[in-house]
C-alpha cells in the first residue's frame, strides 16, 4: 500500500540539490521553494514522520498544491517517487473518504459504467453550482454504447489485444475509442474489450482515498484475461502510468491479485506506442496536416510513449510536425486539480498557450484526455486530439 | 504577524512576504542540508533593486542579519541562514534585460536562471560558457557571489572571467553601479572583480553585465577509456600541453561511470579503471584537427580505448548524466560530501594517488570525478550510515584531503566557494595578514556585520 511509513528510507534519498525546480509546474509559476519537490519532501517528513511540526492548513495548502504530475521524479536522479508520497501524505492527513458532489462522482460513478446519463447531469450541476467554469462536455454517446466485445482483426491477424477504456475515452472522447479500435485491427490486432473495467483510479488517489483506489484496481483486474492477449492497451497516459506503476503498489503485498498485477505492468502500453514497436503493417498513404505535439506528463513509465506519436505521424507525406519550445511543458490541467485551483492551473497553462501559437500549427496531439480537454478550452482556433485519431485520418477510416 | 513580519509587508506587500513555519523551513538549507542552521524569521522575495534597497536599509537600522538566496542549489552552505533574520530570495528578479549583439554583453537581473540565459544567449549566435552543473536551476547573481565555473573552465574559464559590471545593494541600502558594458576600464579599484566571489558577505547582486563569445559551431564529445588512474591524469597533463583545449574534459573513476551508466543509453564501457569524457569544439576543421591530436596522444600512451560519440542525442545525455552526478550518488549512498581542491593542472596525477591513499588509511570510500582539465578535482566522501563514527572518519578524510592538496599548491575551493562548509581551513590556505585584511574590507562594506554573518570565517569575523 502507498503508506508513508513505507517511504521513510527514500525521503532521505533526495539530496536537496533542486533540480526539481527546473521543471516543476507549480514552483516555475510563484518561485516559492516551498512549493517544490525537495522541500515538500522535507516537510512532509518534519510533520508526518518525524513529528516535529503540526498538521496545519498552510501545510494543507502545501500538499494540495501539487499536481501529481511527476516532473520532478523524472528529472531527479535519485528517482525519489514524488507523486506516491504526496499520495500517502494526503491520505494520512484526509484520513476517511471524499463528502459531497465530487466525493459522489469519485466513488460512485467512477465505479460503474452505464452511468452516463447521471453523470453529465451531475456535470451540468457542477455548472450551476460554479465548482468549475471550464467542465468538460460528456459525449451525447459513450464509448462503450458504440463498441463492446471482441472487434476481430482485418485482413490477417497478427494477435490478439485487450483494450483498456479510460474515463477520458468513455465518457468525454468516444473519438479516440473508435480510432484506437479501427486502427488497431486494420493492423491484424484482434481487440478484445473485457466487460466490467472501471476507472483506474487516478481520481482518487490524487485525493488520498486509497481504499477506493484498491477496489477500482481489483476490479479491473478481475476483468482482463492476460494469458490470452499479447498486450493490454490504453490511450491515455495516466491510466497507463497506473497500471505500469501503482497497481501493484496499491495492493498489499500478500493479496491474491498481486502476481496478476505485476503480469499487467508487463503487458500495459500506450497505443502509439505499442503501434511503433510492433511496426504498421502498412504506412498510411498521407496526413495532410500541420501538428504540434503537447507530451503528456505521465510519460515517465515508458522510455518510448514520448517518441511514438512523433515516429508514427512526423515522417508521412503531407505531414508536419512543429515541435513546441518545451514540448514536456505541463498545461495544468492534472486531472480534477484545474477545478480546485482554477487560477494556478490557468497561469501555468498560459504560457503552454503562448507556445501552441507560436508554434502556428493548426493541430495540437496529446495523450493525455484532460490535457485535450483543458487545452482546447483554452485556445480558439485550434483543434486538439489523440495521435491514433490522426493516424486514423491517414488510413482514411476517419473522416477529418 | 510579529513586528518584523508588518514591517517588511509594509515596505514590500503582504504577497512578497513569508513567515508561516513551513514556508522558513523550505530556505533554511541549501544543497547542504547537514549544517546546523538557523530558520530564517522571514523571507522576502522582492522583485526589484528598490524593493531589496528598502529590505536592507531596514535590517541595517535595526541589526537584523540578512541571508541572500538564489536557487539553494550550493555546496558549502552560502545560502543558508546561521542566526535567522531574513533571508532575501532574489529569484524573482529574473529578467533579461537586453543581449546586445553589436557588443557582444548582456545585462541581467540576479534571479535569472543560467540555462535560461544560455538559451536567449544560443538563439542568437552567441555563446556563455561558464556552466556550473546546477544550471538548470542556479542564478546569475549567485553564480557571480560564488564565482562559480563548470567543465568548460579548461577552456574558457569560470563566472568571474565574464563579468563586466554590476549592480550592487550595500548593506545600509544605498545601491551602487560597478563597472559596466565596455570590456575595459581603469577608474579606481576594481569592486566587480570584489564583489565576485563575496558570498553574499558585502551586499546583494541585482544586477549583472557579461561579456559573451560567438557560438562555437561545430562539437565533437569522446569518451577515453584508460588503464588506470595515473594514466588518465598523464593523459589529460598531455592533451593540454599539446594545445589541443578541449571545451570540456571531464575525470571519473569506474564507480562514478557505473552509477551514469544506470541512466544513460546506450551505456558508457566499464571496462577501464579511469576515463575521461571530453567535448572538443570550434569550426568543423579545428575539431577535426583537435580529435586527430588528442586520438594520437591516446594512442601513443596507450589508453585502453577512444570512442568518438556520433550521435549528437547521445552525447547530450552523457553529459546531462554528468551534471547530474553528485544526485546520482545519492541513489547508493546516505551522504556525500563534494570538495573542489583545486590544484595546478601538472599536479592532478599526485592529487588522484592522494585521493585513493587517503580512501584506504582512513577507511572510507571517496568517489572521484572533477574537471581535469583545470585542476579542479571533486573528491566525493561517500557515507553508507549516518553515524557518529562514520562521520568523524569522513570529516578526517576532509581534513587531509584539503592538507594534501594544499601541499600540491592548490587551494581549498576552486568553485564552490567557502560558507560555512570550508570556513575552518580558511586559515590553511591564507595567512593571517590576508584574513585580517579581508575582514577590514568586509567592515567597511558592512561595519554592522548583518550581511551573511556566518560565512567565511568563523565566528567573530564580522565585527
Amino acid at each position: 500500500m502507498l503508506k508513508l511509513e513505507n517511504y521513510q528510507e527514500i525521503i532521505n534519498k533526495c539530496s536537496h540539490c533542486s533540480y526539481c525546480q527546473a521543471t516543476c509546474p507549480v514552483y516555475l509559476e510563484d518561485l516559492l521553494e516551498s512549493h517544490v519537490a525537495r522541500n515538500r519532501l522535507n516537510l512532509i517528513n518534519q510533520v508526518l514522520i518525524l513529528r516535529t511540526m503540526p498538521v496545519s492548513q498552510r501545510f494543507r495548502e502545501i500538499l494540495d498544491r501539487c499536481l501529481l504530475c511527476t516532473n520532478c521524479t523524472q528529472t531527479c536522479s535519485s528517482k525519489v517517487p514524488v507523486d506516491e508520497i504526496i499520495i500517502a501524505a494526503r491520505a494520512e492527513v484526509g484520513k476517511g473518504t471524499l463528502g459531497g458532489l465530487k466525493g459522489f462522482v469519485m466513488s460512485k460513478m467512477l465505479k460503474q459504467r452505464g452511468l452516463t446519463g447521471l453523470m453529465s447531469k451531475a456535470g451540468s450541476l457542477a455548472q450551476k453550482i460554479g465548482v468549475a467554469r471550464e467542465m468538460p462536455q460528456l459525449a451525447s454517446k459513450s464509448f462503450d454504447q458504440i463498441y463492446s466485445g471482441t472487434i476481430p482483426a482485418q485482413g490477417e491477424q497478427r494477435g490478439r489485444v485487450a483494450y483498456f477504456v479510460g474515463c477520458g475515452t468513455n465518457f468525454l472522447y468516444p473519438d479516440t475509442g473508435v480510432a484506437v479500435v479501427e486502427v488497431l485491427t486494420r493492423n491484424g490486432w484482434e481487440v478484445v474489450i473485457p466487460d466490467g473495467q472501471v476507472c483506474c483510479g487516478i481520481p482518487v488517489i490524487a485525493e488520498g482515498d486509497l481504499a477506493a483506489a484498491r477496489e477500482m484496481v481489483t476490479a479491473n483486474l478481475k476483468v482482463f484475461d492476460l494469458d490470452s492477449v499479447e498486450a493490454v492497451i490504453t490511450d491515455c497516459t495516466s491510466c497507463g502510468m497506473m497500471m505500469k506503476e501503482k497497481f501493484s503498489k496499491l495492493l498489499d503485498a500478500d493479496d491474491p491479485l498481486q502476481e496478476k498485477a505485476q503480469a499487467l505492468a508487463g503487458k500495459i502500453f500506450e497505443v502509439t506506442d505499442f503501434l511503433q514497436q510492433k511496426g504498421l503493417s502498412e504506412t498510411p498513404p498521407a496526413l495532410d496536416k500541420t501538428f504540434t505535439y503537447h507530451v503528456p506528463c505521465h510519460r515517465g513509465w515508458s522510455p518510448t510513449v514520448a517518441d511514438a506519436p512523433r515516429n508514427l505521424l512526423g515522417s508521412l507525406p503531407g505531414a508536419e510536425l512543429r515541435e513546441l519550445e518545451e514540448p514536456e511543458r505541463c498545461c495544468g490541467a492534472a486531472g480534477t486539480f484545474f477545478m480546485q485551483q482554477r487560477e494556478l492551473s490557468e497561469s501555468i497553462r498560459s504560457h503552454r498557450l503562448e507556445q501552441i501559437e507560436a508554434s502556428q500549427a493548426d493541430t495540437v496531439i496529446t495523450q493525455c484526455p484532460v490535457c485535450r480537454f483543458y487545452l482546447s478550452a483554452g485556445l480558439t482556433s485550434q483543434q486538439v486530439t489523440h495521435p491514433v485519431i490522426l493516424l486514423a485520418q491517414a488510413y482514411g477510416t476517419v473522416q477529418p | 504577524m510579529n513586528g518584523l513580519v508588518k514591517d517588511l509587508t509594509g515596505l514590500i506587500g503582504e504577497s512578497k512576504v513569508l513567515f508561516q513555519p513551513e514556508d522558513l523551513l523550505a530556505y533554511a538549507n541549501d544543497a547542504t542540508h547537514y549544517f546546523r542552521t538557523q530558520p530564517p524569521d522571514a523571507v522576502v522575495l522582492p522583485t526589484s533593486t528598490e524593493e531589496i534597497s528598502r529590505v536592507l536599509s531596514y535590517a541595517y537600522e535595526h541589526y537584523i542579519p540578512v541571508t541572500p538566496r538564489g536557487a539553494g542549489s550550493g555546496l558549502s552552505g552560502g545560502a543558508t541562514p546561521v542566526k535567522g533574520g531574513i533571508v532575501v530570495d532574489t529569484k524573482r528578479m529574473n529578467r533579461i534585460v537586453e543581449i546586445d549583439r553589436a557588443n557582444m554583453t548582456a545585462t541581467v537581473e540576479g534571479g535569472v536562471v543560467l540555462q535560461n540565459f544560455h538559451r536567449a544567449v544560443e538563439k542568437t549566435g552567441l555563446f556563455y560558457p561558464p556552466d556550473p552543473q546546477s544550471m538548470s536551476v542556479c542564478t546569475m547573481g549567485a553564480n557571480v557571489a560564488t564565482r562559480a565555473g563548470g567543465p568548460r573552465g579548461v577552456k574558457y574559464g569560470t563566472t568571474g572571467n565574464y563579468v563586466t559590471g554590476l549592480e550592487v545593494v550595500l548593506p545600509d541600502g544605498s545601491v551602487i553601479k560597478t563597472g559596466g558594458k565596455f570590456v575595459k576600464q581603469s577608474v579606481g579599484y576594481d569592486l566587480t572583480r570584489l564583489m565576485t566571489g563575496s558570498e553574499g558577505t558585502l551586499g546583494i547582486i541585482t544586477k549583472v553585465h557579461v561579456r559573451l563569445l560567438t557560438l562555437p559551431p561545430e562539437t565533437r564529445t569522446m569518451v577515453v577509456v584508460c588503464e588506470s588512474l595515473d594514466q588518465a591524469a598523464e593523459i589529460v597533463s598531455e592533451i593540454i600541453a599539446r594545445g589541443a583545449v578541449p571545451s570540456m574534459m571531464e575525470f571519473m573513476i569506474k564507480l562514478a561511470v557505473t552509477v551514469m551508466n544506470t541512466f544513460v543509453f546506450p551505456p558508457l564501457p566499464t571496462d577501464g579503471e579511469a576515463y575521461l569524457l571530453m567535448e572538443i569544439d570550434g569550426t568543423a576543421a579545428q575539431v577535426e584537427h583537435d580529435a586527430e591530436t588528442i586520438k594520437a596522444i591516446c594512442r601513443d600512451m596507450k589508453a585502453r580505448e577512444i570512442r568518438e560519440v556520433e550521435d549528437e542525442r547521445v552525447a547530450r545525455v552523457y553529459w546531462k548524466a554528468r551534471s547530474a552526478m553528485y544526485p546520482f550518488i545519492m541513489t547508493i549512498f546516505k551522504r556525500a560530501i563534494t570538495e573542489d581542491i583545486t590544484v595546478p593542472r601538472s599536479r592532478i596525477p599526485d592529487l588522484v594517488r592522494a585521493i585513493q591513499e587517503i580512501a584506504a588509511s582512513v577507511g572510507i570510500m571517496i568517489g572521484l570525478a572533477g574537471h581535469a582539465g583545470d585542476g579542479n578535482m571533486h573528491p566525493t566522501v561517500l557515507q553508507s550510515e549516518i553515524n557518529e563514527e562514520i562521520a568523524a572518519k569522513a570529516k578526517q578524510a576532509i581534513d587531509m584531503l584539503v592538507r594534501r592538496g594544499l601541499e600540491l599548491g592548490g587551494t581549498i575551493s576552486g568553485e564552490h566557494g567557502i560558507g560555512i562548509h570550508k570556513q575552518e581551513y580558511l586559515d590553511w590556505e591564507l595567512d593571517q595578514v590576508q584574513i585580517d585584511l579581508m575582514k577590514r574590507i568586509k567592515a567597511a562594506f558592512d561595519p554592522r556585520g548583518i550581511m551573511n554573518p556566518g560565512k567565511i570565517w568563523v565566528e567573530g569575523g564580522q565585527q
